[in-house]
C-alpha cells in the first residue's frame, strides 16, 4: 500500500497484540536432537537385527554415500549463493523502486505460483546443448540445470522475505532514518540490510528445505544414465536394484547432513538472527525473558509460519487487490463489483487459454521448419495432453482432499493441546525437514507390491503436499487472537459452536495459503509421482501430465510434446490460481482477517 | 525572530472515496527559547504536523519556514523524539546514539566523544553495549532523545514522547526534558511537544497551541505564565486545564457536550 494512503491516529496504542499468543509451548532442542538421533539409529537397529540389512555392509557402502552427498551439497550451496545475491538485489529494488513494484512482484508472484520442476527437463535439454552430450564440458550440462532448479526452488521466497522486511519496516524507524538523513552506503549498511537479516534467515531455512526436495528430485529424474552424481540417484539406484544396504546408507548420509546443518548452522544462525527482529518490540519493561529462552525454534518457527500466513495473505492478494481497486469506481463498491470481477476472471482464463493454444501452434511450427515433421507416435501422445492434465488435476484434488482430512484434525489438535504440542510437534517437524522424495524410491519399488500405480502415485503426492497444509493451519490455529478467544469462552461458547463460529473461520486465511502452497507443492511433485524408469525398468507409468513431461523427455523426438505438456501444465496452474485460489485470497483478507 | 513558521498550512491525504483533510488553515510560530506544545483530540492531525516541520512530509497548501527558509525535503536542525522510541533493534546504545552523527560524516573519535557526552547526559552510563530490547521502556525513551540531542538540533520535536511509558517513569523523564532545554550549555534552543494528554502540556510548556477535531485547525493558542516547577494541583493550573479542556470539547464540534463553567473561556494572544 502506498504510504500516502496511511491516516495517522497519533493516540493509537502501540501493538502488543502478538506479545501473549507465542508463549505456548516450548520444546526443547534436545526432543528434536533425539528425534533425529532416531532415524539413523532406526536403520542401524534394522540392520542390527539382520532382517534386510547387514550392517557390515551399510558401514562398507557409507564412503560412496558420503560422497554422493558432499556433490549434491555442493549443488545446494552453489545455488543457494545465487539466491542470496539474487533476493537481496531483487527484493531490495521491488521496495525500494515504486515503479519496480508494480512490475517486479506480479512477475514474482507468476514465477513462485508456476511449478518449477516441468521445466527441469527443458533447463536439461537446452544446456546440455550449449554444453554437448559428450565432451570434456558434457558434465556441466546436467549440473547447471539443476542447480539453475534448485536455484529456483529457493530464490523466490527469500526475495518475498527481503521484499516484506523492507516493506514492513515500521514508519517510525524509516522516519528514524529520514530525519537524520542516511542516505547510500550507510543507509544500507545501517538500517536496510539488517532489517532484512531476521527474515532472510528463516526464510533460508524454508528453502534450504525445498531445495533438499528439489535436488534429490532432480537427481531421480536424471537418473536414466545417472547424469547427476549425487545422493538422490544414489538412493534411487539402490532401490531399483533393489539393495537395502546401500539404500539405509544413503539415508543415515542425508539425515546426518541434514541434521549437521540444523544444529551447526541453522540454529546458531536463528539466535543471532533474534537481534535483528523489528516486530513485536513491545514498549514497555524488557522482554528479556523471551529472548533468552534457548528453546526458541518451534516458537520462532511458528511465529514466523504466522507472520508468514499474515504477510503471505496480504503479499499474494495485493496485486490484485490493487487491480480490483483501480478497477472499481470509487461510487460503485459493494455487491456490484463482485460479478465485474468474476468477468474479469473469465476474460483473463480466456486470455490465457488463447495464448497457449497459440504458442503451443507456435512452437509446433518452429518444430517442423527446423527439425523436421513431429513423428506420429509423438503427435498421438500430444492429442492426450489434455486428458493427461484433466487425470493430474482430478489427482491433485484427491491427494489435496486427503491430505487436508488429515492434517486439519492434527493441526488443530497439536495447536490446542500444548501437551501435543510439545511432544507431538518437534516429531512432525524432524519428519517435515527431511526430503520426501528421498523416500520415492522406496515408495515405487517398495509398494508397488501392494498398491496399485493410481495408489502408489497419490501417496506421493501427498508427500509433497501435506506439510504445507499441515503448518499453515498449525500457524493459523495457533495464533487465534487471544481476545477473541476469551470473548468466546466468556460468553460460554465451546465445543461446536467455538470449532464453527470462532476457530475454522479464523483458519481460513491459513486455511488459503495453505492450500494454494500445497497445491504448488502437487504441482511440482507430479514430475516424478507419475512417471519412472530406472536404467530401462519400468517403475511407474499412470496417465498425466507429469507422465506427458517425462515421456517428452525419454523419447526420441518427444520435445514438442515435451513442450506442449509444459505449457499446458503452467497454463493450467496460472487458471486455477486465477480462478480458485485469487477470490479466495481476497476474501480471507476482507472477511477473516483479524489484527 | 520566529525560528519557524507554520504559515497557513493545509494537508489532506487520498483515499480511496476522496481526498480527507487532515488540517486546515493551521498557523502558529515556534520562537526563540520557546516551548510550545502542541495539543488535540485524537487524529487532529498533531503528529502529521510534527512531520510536515521536519520535512518528512509536505503540506497540501501553505509554506513552513525554518529560519525565515521554506522547508522543502527534511531539514537540518530539528531532531525528533518518537513516539515508540524507534530505535533500530539491531544497533547497540550506543550504535543509536551515534547513528545521526555518522549520517552527519563525523570522524569516529568525534562522534564517540559526543555519544559518550550525551549518554552521560541523559543518564545511560553502563547500558553503552546493550541492545534496546534488554532495556526498559523509559530507558529506550532516553536513547531517543540522546540520539536526537546528539546532533545538537536547535528545535527539538517531541511526537507523543511520554505516552508510551507508565506514568511514573513519564514524569521523571518530563522533568529531565525542562532541564535539559533550559540549561544553556546543552542543544536545544526550543522545543515543540505534541501530546493529547493537557496536563502534560500545561506542565510543561510556554504556550499551548489547541488544535480541533479533524480537520484540525487551530482553537486558540493559551500561554501558560505559571512560574516552574509548576504544581499540577494548584487551582491556576487547574483552571487552565479546564480551559483548554473545554475548547477541545466544545470547540470542534457542532453539539456541545456542556461540560465546565468557563467554556467561553479566553483566548489569548
Amino acid at each position: 500500500m502506498p504510504q500516502g494512503l496511511k491516516v495517522r491516529h497519533p493516540t493509537e496504542p502501540p501493538r502488543v497484540a502478538e506479545a501473549r499468543t507465542t508463549v505456548r509451548s516450548r520444546p526443547s532442542a534436545r526432543v528434536s536432537a533425539v528425534l533425529y538421533a532416531a532415524v539413523p539409529l532406526g536403520v542401524v537397529t534394522l540392520a542390527a537385527t539382520g532382517v534386510v540389512l547387514s550392517p557390515g555392509r551399510v558401514l562398507g557402502y557409507l564412503p560412496t554415500a558420503s560422497l554422493d552427498v558432499l556433490y549434491s551439497f555442493v549443488r545446494m550451496v552453489a545455488a543457494y549463493a545465487l539466491a542470496l545475491v539474487f533476493a537481496l538485489a531483487y527484493g531490495y529494488y521491488a521496495a525500494a523502486r515504486r515503479g519496480g513494484e508494480r512490475v517486479m512482484i506480479p512477475i514474482l508472484d507468476i514465477l513462485q505460483s508456476v511449478p518449477i520442476l516441468g521445466f527441469f527437463p527443458v533447463v536439461i535439454v537446452l544446456l546440455v546443448n550449449l554444453t554437448g552430450s559428450s565432451g570434456p564440458y558434457a558434465f556441466l550440462g546436467p549440473n547447471l540445470a539443476s542447480v539453475v532448479l534448485i536455484f529456483t526452488s529457493m530464490a523466490w521466497n527469500m526475495v518475498f522475505g527481503v521484499y516484506e522486511s523492507l516493506k514492513t519496516l515500521p514508519t517510525e524507524l524509516r522516519e528514524a532514518s529520514d530525519t537524520f538523513q542516511l542516505h547510500g552506503w550507510l543507509r544500507f549498511r545501517r538500517v536496510l540490510f539488517p532489517a532484512t537479516i531476521n527474515r532472510l534467515v528463516y526464510n533460508s531455512v524454508l528453502s534450504w528445505t525445498g531445495g533438499w526436495f528439489f535436488l534429490v528430485e532432480a537427481e531421480i529424474f536424471t537418473t536414466n544414465g545417472r547424469a547427476l552424481a549425487g545422493i538422490g540417484s544414489f538412493l534411487s539406484f539402490s532401490a531399483a536394484k533393489p539393495n537395502a544396504n546401500a539404500f539405509a546408507a544413503g539415508l543415515v548420509m542425508l539425515v546426518l547432513v541434514i541434521v549437521a546443518l540444523d544444529f551447526l548452522v541453522w540454529r546458531p544462525l536463528g539466535r543471532w538472527a533474534e537481534r535483528f527482529r523489528y516486530d513485536q518490540v513491545p514498549s514497555g519493561e524488557g522482554d528479556l525473558s523471551m529472548d533468552r529462552d534457548p528453546s526458541g525454534r518451534i516458537r520462532r518457527a511458528a511465529s514466523f509460519v504466522t507472520r508468514g500466513v499474515r504477510t503471505g495473505v496480504t503479499r499474494i492478494s495485493t496485486p490484485f487487490v490493487q487491480l480490483a481497486t483501480i478497477r472499481r469506481s470509487p461510487t460503485r463498491r459493494g455487491a456490484a463489483a463482485v460479478p465485474r470481477a468474476w468477468t474479469n476472471y473469465v476474460a483473463l482464463g480466456g486470455i490465457l487459454v488463447l495464448g497457449w493454444l497459440m504458442l503451443i501452434a507456435i512452437i509446433v511450427a518452429i518444430y517442423q521448419v527446423f527439425s523436421g515433421p513431429i513423428l506420429p507416435a509423438v503427435r498421438l501422445q500430444i492429442l492426450q495432453v489434455p486428458e493427461a492434465m484433466g487425470a493430474s488435476i482430478l489427482r491433485v484434488a484427491i491427494a489435496y482432499a486427503l491430505c487436508l482430512a488429515i492434517a486439519l484434525p492434527l493441526a488443530v489438535a497439536i495447536a490446542r493441546s500444548s501437551r501435543a504440542s510439545r511432544t507431538g510437534l518437534p516429531a512432525i517437524e524432524v519428519i517435515a525437514s527431511f526430503p520426501a522424495t528421498a523416500l520415492f524410491p522406496v515408495i515405487i519399488f517398495g509398494l508397488s507390491r501392494y498398491l496399485t500405480p493410481q495408489g502408489v502415485a497419490l501417496l506421493m503426492l501427498m508427500t509433497g503436499m501435506i506439510w504445507y497444509l499441515f503448518f499453515n493451519l498449525l500457524a493459523g490455529a495457533r495464533s487465534l487472537a487471544p481476545d477473541l478467544e476469551e470473548a468466546a469462552r466468556s460468553f460460554g461458547l465451546r465445543g461446536r459452536g467455538f470449532l464453527r463460529r470462532v476457530l475454522l473461520p479464523s483458519l481460513f486465511p491459513a486455511l488459503v495459503t495453505g492450500s494454494v502452497t500445497a497445491f504448488g507443492g502437487g504441482w511440482n511433485t507430479l514430475i516424478v509421482a507419475e512417471y519412472l524408469s530406472v536404467n530401462g525398468v519400468q517403475s511407474l507409468n499412470v496417465l498425466g501430465i507429469g507422465q506427458m513431461i517425462d515421456i517428452g523427455y525419454a523419447e526420441a523426438g518427444g520435445i514438442p510434446l515435451m513442450v506442449t505438456a509444459l505449457l499446458t501444465l503452467v497454463v493450467s496452474v496460472i487458471v486455477i490460481n486465477e480462478l480458485l485460489w485469487k477470490p479466495l485470497y481476497r476474501r480471507a483478507v476482507e472477511r477473516f482477517r483479524y489484527d | 525572530m520566529a525560528l519557524i513558521r507554520v504559515d497557513h498550512v493545509d494537508k489532506s491525504f487520498p483515499t480511496r472515496h476522496g481526498s480527507i483533510a487532515i488540517m486546515q488553515e493551521i498557523t502558529f510560530d515556534v520562537r526563540d527559547a520557546d516551548f510550545l506544545a502542541i495539543v488535540g483530540p485524537s487524529g487532529c492531525g498533531k503528529s502529521s504536523l510534527l512531520r510536515l516541520i521536519q520535512g518528512l512530509d509536505r503540506p497540501t497548501r501553505g509554506t513552513i519556514y525554518f529560519r525565515d527558509r521554506p522547508v522543502e525535503g527534511v531539514a537540518r536542525g530539528m531532531a525528533m523524539v518518537f513516539q515508540n522510541f524507534a530505535l533500530f533493534p539491531w544497533l547497540t546504545i550506543n550504535q543509536n546514539v551515534a547513528f545521526g552523527l555518522e549520517a552527519l560524516g563525523w570522524p569516529p573519535e568525534k562522534i564517540g566523544a559526543q555519544v559518550e557526552r550525551y549518554i552521560s547526559v541523559t543518564g545511560l552510563e553502563g547500558f553503552e553495549e546493550a541492545y534496546p530490547r534488554e532495556i526498559s521502556g523509559g530507558m529506550r525513551q532516553r536513547v531517543g532523545l540522546a540520539r536526537a540531542l546528539a546532533v545538537e538540533p536547535e528545535v527539538l520535536l517531541m511526537d507523543e514522547p511520554f505516552s508510551a511509558l507508565d506514568p511514573l517513569t513519564a514524569e521523571g523523564l518530563r522533568e529531565e526534558v525542562l532541564q535539559l532545554w533550559r540549561d544553556p550549555q546543552l542543544p536545544p534552543e526550543a522545543v515543540l511537544l505534541v501530546t493529547h494528554n493537557i496536563e502534560e502540556a500545561i506542565q510543561l510548556a510556554d504556550r499551548v497551541v489547541v488544535l480541533s477535531r479533524r480537520p484540525g485547525h487551530v482553537l486558540a493558542e493559551v500561554v501558560i505564565d505559571l512560574p516552574r516547577p509548576r504544581d499540577r494541583k494548584s487551582p491556576a493550573f487547574y483552571e487552565l486545564t479546564d480551559r483548554v479542556y473545554s475548547l477541545i470539547t466544545e470547540g470542534g464540534t457542532v453539539a456541545s457536550q456542556g461540560t465546565a463553567s468557563n467554556g467561553e473561556g479566553g483566548r489569548p494572544g
